[in-house]
């Protein structure tokens, strides 16, 4: 597949935009479902997964084909997922560890944004509450655990996806299950 | 309260991370038949691990490809490129 990614790639870099067509065809919606698990919400996954498109369009030429296409692409686009998310928590400054703390942030004082009463919990669907957990997490872990275990990708790629080193993107997993079983613990 | 060995929580999701050594796996797997405080621990990180794998494939509308055409920004003349 990376052949023939990198062959429309080729023809996009010579001014042939329509190459570009059958690559987001082909990766349309493994994009889409990463934007949409980590924003839970249809129109802000369409917008954001088109938007990471576009700019891998845009950028076309800085994308070093000896790498994995995918990779680049999920970097482009969990990136800009997480400033969305920023952009829309006013009080995103939570998000900042606590000085001293391994990991830990505002966010561990204080009940997760969005949280909804249990009754109402209980009432969902399966699917529904599934996604509900998922946006329960905090970005940093529900980005890895969406990309370990509904991408199903290795530790390695997801390190390669986030720029951060295994042991990092471990320690989230870990910590992305743990807070996972916690808030599950009643299903 | 908890007074286990703390590498068995290293374990657990060493094992769950497929990184663990045999003789790792055997000592999980001891203590685990011994405490049943770990061993839900242990199950309950599986089960969230299989619930979010049940989830649904999610697949981008119909209009997702002409869309990101749509949004390109408009091809360079050819002519400009080459002088």
């Amino acid at each position: 597949m990376d052949n023939l990614v990198n062959k429309r790639i080729n023809e996009v870099l010579k001014g042939n935009q329509d190459a570009f067509e059958e690559i987001v065809t082909l990766f349309q919606h493994r994009l889409y479902q990463v934007c949409y698990r980590m924003l839970s919400n249809t129109q802000e996954a369409e917008d954001i997964a088109q938007e990471a498109f576009v700019r891998a369009y845009i950028n076309i030429h800085t994308f070093d084909q000896k790498r994995k296409f995918s990779t680049w692409l999920f970097r482009i686009a969990t990136n800009l997922c997480i400033d969305r998310i920023r952009k829309k928590k006013p009080d995103y400054y939570l998000d900042a560890e606590v000085p001293g703390t391994e990991g830990l942030n505002m966010y561990s004082q204080i009940a997760a944004p969005g949280e909804l009463p249990e009754e109402e919990v209980e009432r969902m669907e399966l699917q529904e509450r599934i996604q509900y957990e998922i946006g329960r997490l905090p970005d940093r872990y529900r980005t890895v655990i969406i990309l370990r275990y509904i991408e199903e990708l290795p530790l390695q790629e997801i390190g390669d996806i986030l720029e951060l080193p295994l042991g990092t993107v471990k320690t989230r997993v870990h910590r992305g299950r743990e807070a996972l079983r916690k808030q599950m613990g009643k299903m | 309260m908890n007074t286990c060995p703390e590498q068995i929580v290293h374990y657990m999701h060493a094992y769950l991370d497929g990184e663990i050594s045999r003789a790792e796996e055997r000592e999980l797997k001891e203590h685990l038949d011994n405490c049943t405080e770990c061993k839900e621990i242990m199950n309950s990180l599986s089960e969230s691990i299989t619930l979010l794998g049940s989830v649904a494939q999610v697949k981008a509308p119909e209009s997702f490809v002409g869309g990101v055409m749509a949004r390109l920004p408009k091809e360079k003349s050819r002519a400009g490129a080459h002088r």
